[in-house]
């Protein structure tokens, strides 16, 4: 029977489960989000990079190519923890770019049209909503970060051998957790941003702000001062440190990764307080 | 049979300031289909008694149970239950209403496919069919209303709770609105729960009410009753020497309240006509300068509740020395 003949009847059947709609959300911000043609233009720039190293690690492999190099060349073009620490830092970039316009879609509109009672009004929790958005910015950073990064460990291990996968395998480890960390910092810098300002252009622009005004301040704070404390709070200098430490690389002048991480912690501390104010159903003004 | 909204000694402080000051009750039946009116002038804590049965605000006091159920407790027992209609705009930007009401059926538990067959349903019901396509930030004020309702009854809750929901409608759309809330009760057996400031509203629809004022609950009514009590109110307002008016009213069966100045609050029981109220002017000799009769009841229980008048006529809970013999207070 067509839809407009039909009228309404009340619906009795079985409800889904509790996972199932905890993933509509994430399931309908993936859709929405690869509707934007600037998210999609993102996501192919940020395999660029990858494709670049992925034809890197096969140069590096095949010795008959390497005849002609010096001994300079070859020391270049080895792969080991430093490449993949410069691999992160490119990536790390996309990651941003990518949050910077993909974040604050995902809950200033909500802020915006009073979307929280309607889905706080349904059986689901503040702690479900910041997951369910946390894992649509997990889902898309991970496809410019860890995948790449693993797969190029795994392709440098199918290339290298048994014995290269044995003495670095500390090395896919420290991509994929490293990546992870930076992917939890920044989607968390662009949910705060997004329910801080509501406005989607300008938690874009603090998305942004936030690592590249951070980082001038640090570099200013350190010059004036004569420090290099103040380094730990440029976010993308702080997280270069830890995963120096995280992939056994040389570490980079500065306050060491323990140091870093603590920091680090306590931003994400502070952003996850922001998100806990922020995302209501209803204001309560005092 | 479980009370739909069951109160006890609820309070709520948001802030040091405390909203709600002990509230009890116990309103409706489920399954029964009724419709019960929620009132009170602004700052009543009628938002807040909502938003408190909805789980956004915590008690600091006392239970609320929505059909059985601890609204802090089993929250997720509620809210699956439940559809919502808040006042304010609320939607998803650049969504359809087809996707808008899709993504909130899911939400809600529906298969995704009969979350789809139920957005297309329920938007032709509430009159939005050929717009369903448009994106929703691009309807009008009335639109949106409807749209709200729509997203609220889409996984046919038990209950649903409507926050002003004739708010911004011209009269066709409002009267539109009634309807739907009638049929909700009437054809679906959803019991609901109507938050309005407009007493027609409340009374078109309403099967019991219950007034706030300050935070607390100040009169609980059941409507059903009144309208089967078929009284009819009359004020009138005479001049000439009326001392004997309220007498003459009680010996037609007829209560009359002086409020002062030729000023009177008169409630006729069934059976008794106007003509009554005529022909005893002028017996008296008194001059008529205005006389409105209306059927309704609810405003007279309304103002009576938040204090704007002392009491309605036919009530006899002041103490009789407070009414003179002809009726003055």
């Amino acid at each position: 029977m067509a839809v407009y003949k039909r009228g309404y009847t009340r619906y009795q059947g079985a409800l889904t489960g509790h996972w199932a709609r905890f993933f509509v959300l994430p399931r309908f911000a993936w859709r929405r989000l690869l509707e934007q043609r600037l998210v999609v233009i993102l996501l192919v720039a940020a395999t660029f990079w990858p494709l670049l190293c992925a034809g890197f690690i096969y140069v590096s492999n095949h010795a008959d190519l390497l005849l002609g190099f010096d001994q300079k060349m070859s020391a270049f073009l080895r792969i080991d923890s430093r490449f993949f620490v410069i691999f992160m830092n490119a990536q790390s970039v996309f990651a941003i770019l990518l949050s910077a316009f993909a974040g604050p879609s995902l809950i200033a509109p909500d802020l915006a049209n009073g979307a929280l009672s309607l889905y706080f009004s349904r059986p689901i929790s503040r702690v479900e909503y910041v997951l369910a958005r946390l894992l649509v910015l997990l889902g898309m950073l991970s496809l410019v970060t860890w995948v790449p990064g693993v797969l190029l460990f795994f392709m440098q291990s199918a290339m290298a051998g048994w014995s290269w996968f044995a003495s670095n395998w500390q090395l896919g480890v420290g991509v994929f957790f490293g990546f992870l960390l930076w992917i939890l910092l920044v989607s968390l810098v662009a949910m705060a941003s997004s329910a801080y300002v509501r406005w989607r252009i300008v938690a874009g622009a603090l998305v942004l702000g936030v690592f590249f005004v951070l980082a001038g301040a640090a570099e200013l704070t350190n010059a004036v001062l004569r420090v290099e404390w103040a380094s730990a709070f440029n976010p993308g200098r702080a997280m270069n440190q830890i995963w120096c430490a995280m992939l056994g690389a040389d570490p980079i002048p500065g306050p060491n990764a323990t140091f870093c991480f603590i920091v680090v912690s306590i931003m994400a501390a502070l952003l996850l307080f922001v998100l806990n104010r922020k995302l209501r159903p209803v204001e309560v003004v005092s | 049979m479980t009370p739909v909204i069951e109160l006890q000694d609820l309070r709520v402080k948001l802030g040091r300031r405390e909203i709600l000051e002990g509230i009890s009750c116990r309103l409706g039946a489920a399954g029964a289909g009724k419709t019960i009116g929620l009132l009170g002038p602004n700052g009543a804590g009628k938002s807040t008694l909502i938003l408190t049965l909805l789980g956004f605000h915590k008690a600091s006091g006392g239970k609320a149970r929505i059909l059985g159920f601890d609204c802090h407790k089993q929250s997720r027992e509620v809210k699956a239950r439940v559809g919502f209609m808040p006042e304010n705009d609320a939607f998803i930007a650049g969504m359809t209403a087809v996707r808008f009401l899709r993504v909130m059926g899911e939400l809600s538990g529906l298969p995704s496919r009969v979350a789809l067959e139920k957005a297309h349903e329920v938007l032709f019901h509430v009159g939005l069919g050929e717009a369903r396509y448009r994106a929703i930030g691009t309807y009008s004020l009335g639109m949106k209303q409807m749209a709200k309702l729509a997203q609220a009854i889409i996984h046919g809750p038990e209950l649903v709770i409507l926050d002003e929901p004739t708010n911004g409608l011209d009269p066709s759309a409002r009267a539109r609105m009634l309807q739907l809330v009638r049929e909700m009760k009437e054809e679906h057996g959803m019991s609901v729960v109507l938050c309005s400031h407009l007493l027609r509203d409340v009374e078109a629809v309403c099967d019991e009410v219950i007034i706030l004022k300050g935070g607390r609950l100040v009169h609980q009514a059941n409507l059903e009753e009144e309208r089967r009590a078929n009284r009819r109110f009359v004020e009138l307002e005479v001049s000439g020497d009326d001392r004997g008016f309220g007498a003459a009213l009680r010996g037609h069966g007829a209560e009359g309240v002086s409020e002062g100045g030729g000023r009177w609050r008169i409630v006729l029981p069934p059976g008794v006509e106007i003509d009554v109220v005529w022909q005893l002017v002028a017996r008296e000799s008194l001059e008529v300068r205005r006389l409105t009769h209306r059927r309704d009841s609810l405003e007279e229980i309304f103002l009576k509740a938040v204090g704007h008048i002392e009491r309605t006529p036919h009530e006899n809970a002041l103490p009789a020395e407070q009414v003179t013999n002809d009726g003055r207070l």
